[in-house]
């Protein structure tokens, strides 16, 4: 029943939303950063950066890079980067814990935009300091979503992974990952018109990415993540061995997919 | 072109006025009349007023076939209707859920026809109700006022036939292709086909649906047997060969998946092919740039499971 209350209430603000003029409203970030980060300091991050359109061709699937300049060896060394989307009705994205197994992190995905918004990664050092980096990007209408399909060929398909290791590898140097799950990713924010409510949030919440059991990367997933979430990250493979990733949806199911390095 | 861009500023003077100004309609044979929209794109310089938009006189009543991007246009329709037959409007059909051939509607409702669509049609438009409406009204402004989304009643699944009077309408849904909700009309009369926007002409045909789904349409819709068709978009319908209409849009689309297949063997990034999938076509289309991106955008992540 909270559940429903909550997201009658995105509704309602994403309809209030529209008196507002169609460029990216810099306001949104005040009220965001609060709910998540409350009254801690933000310092700005020069060392993360994005690559992304200007304007997004599809508000379902846009495509986001993100870099950070710094390894985990540097004395500020960002341990989480929170992505959010000031303007979106779920604005937490992604946030996704970092190793030293990545490198200097670098990750490219393809996320959900309502409309025209800044895009904002926070980066959480170890000791707890903030650092913000924004990108602005105009769009359209990624989270309604158009849901159809059959439910029950989308269900049997939902959690198929490819995990792919540019090859051949370098070990010691970054090379390049891709890992795509198929899923709906829906964000509880659909209409289903048959109960004239909304049809239930079902998504992939997690990625744990292992190498040689040690821990790579965890991603703690949201709605604003696309449909089949997607990945492409560097690792520094230091030794031949076996990268492997866990997923999990918010139902409590579990899907796993390994592959060999070397 | 001159002329379109006079009449477009005369429509821009009357808008002010109570009464909305006639569209301004092409007189075909068999009592069929059609207004061509301009080529924008949906965005910024978008003014509710891009496709094609048509009706149909039998003896017993008239049939619409799409009302255009905003209740104005539906108005202005309405008002076009009325100077040809004071017959009444039967029924009020859209060919696919998009905003530019179904925010006119609101305009028939005084006259209580049968709305009619896809069987997918109400789902799609509730679906995308609060998006289109916010969408269009930011694009649009005062021009999209009392514009709402008005469902059809009448639902095709298969095909289904429609009377006035002297002439029949043939209907037809199909599979998921440019959009869910694709709906052809054929007046057997004049042997002509509505194909709404499974036809692309002058246009770069945008994919909100199913590339693989529309390349099997295209294949049916080849050996249909229709003389005349008249698009979704069109600056003028001069071209009666609208099968090698059909060909051209059938070349366009099997290039745009065969080089995205070809991006994603060799392992690059959507990005990428964004600026390069279908690139040999970029002259022979409008607003090629900008809808050709936009295809790629959409289609690429679910190619990517093939």
């Amino acid at each position: 029943m909270f559940k429903r209350t909550l997201l009658i209430g995105c509704l309602s603000f994403m309809a209030f939303s529209n008196l507002a003029s169609a460029e990216s409203d810099p306001k949104k970030w005040p009220v965001v950063r609060e709910s998540f980060f409350g009254d801690r300091p933000m310092a700005e991050a020069p060392f993360i950066s994005f690559t992304a359109p200007r304007r997004a061709e599809s508000g379902a699937q846009v495509p986001l890079e993100m870099m950070v300049d710094q390894t985990q060896a540097d004395a500020n060394a960002i341990k989480t980067i929170y992505l959010l989307v000031d303007s979106n009705p779920i604005p937490l994205t992604a946030t996704y814990h970092l190793t030293d197994k990545l490198g200097k992190f670098k990750l490219s995905t393809r996320i959900r935009m309502e409309m025209d918004s800044y895009i904002r990664a926070v980066g959480e050092t170890a000791d707890g300091k903030l650092y913000l980096a924004s990108v602005e990007i105009r769009a359209a209408g990624g989270c309604g979503g158009t849901v159809d399909g059959d439910e029950k060929e989308i269900r049997a398909a939902a959690g198929k992974i490819k995990l792919n290791v540019e090859s051949p590898v370098k070990l010691g140097e970054a090379t390049q990952t891709t890992f795509m799950i198929k899923h709906p990713m829906r964000t509880g924010l659909q209409r289903d018109l048959v109960s004239q409510g909304f049809v239930p949030a079902f998504y992939i919440q997690k990625a744990a990415f292992t190498y040689n059991n040690e821990k790579v990367m965890d991603v703690d997933i949201g709605v604003g993540t696309s449909e089949d979430p997607y990945f492409r990250f560097n690792f520094t493979p230091k030794a031949p061995g076996v990268l492997a990733v866990k997923a999990t949806d918010n139902e409590g199911k579990e899907f796993s997919q390994q592959t060999e390095v070397r | 072109m001159s002329l379109r861009i006079l009449l477009g500023f005369v429509f821009t003077l009357t808008c002010c006025l109570v009464k909305a100004a006639p569209l301004q309609m092409e007189a075909l044979d068999h009592d069929i009349y059609v207004h061509h929209g301009v080529h924008e794109d949906l965005s910024e310089n978008y003014h509710g007023d891009i496709c094609n938009i048509s009706f149909i006189v039998g003896s017993k009543g008239i049939a619409v076939i799409d009302t255009g991007g905003s209740l104005k246009v539906g108005q202005q329709l309405h008002e076009a209707i009325r100077k040809v037959s004071s017959l009444p409007i039967l029924y009020v059909i859209n060919t696919h859920v998009h905003p530019d051939h179904i925010f006119g509607n609101a305009a028939f409702l005084q006259d209580k026809p049968i709305f009619v669509g896809h069987e997918k049609l109400p789902d799609a438009m509730e679906r995308r109700r609060e998006n289109y409406l916010r969408i269009n009204q930011q694009w649009l402004g005062d021009a999209f006022a009392g514009s709402e989304i008005v469902k059809p009643s009448a639902l095709v699944k298969g095909t289904l036939k429609l009377e006035l009077g002297d002439r029949t309408l043939l209907l037809t849904s199909y599979p998921t292709a440019h959009t869910n909700t694709d709906l052809t009309v054929f007046d057997n009369k004049s042997s002509t086909l509505w194909t709404g926007d499974l036809l692309f002409v002058e246009r770069t045909p945008s994919i909100d649906g199913d590339i693989k789904g529309w390349l099997s349409v295209i294949n049916e819709l080849k050996v249909h047997e229709a003389e005349n068709a008249i698009p979704g978009h069109s600056s003028i319908l001069k071209d009666s060969n609208w099968k090698q209409q059909l060909n051209n849009e059938e070349r366009y689309l099997w290039t745009l998946l065969n080089d995205i297949r070809a991006s994603i063997k060799k392992g690059e990034v959507m990005e990428k092919a964004m600026s390069t999938a279908a690139a040999s076509e970029r002259s022979y289309w409008q607003l090629f740039d900008i809808v050709n991106r936009r295809n790629v955008n959409n289609i690429y992540p679910s190619l990517e499971w093939e």
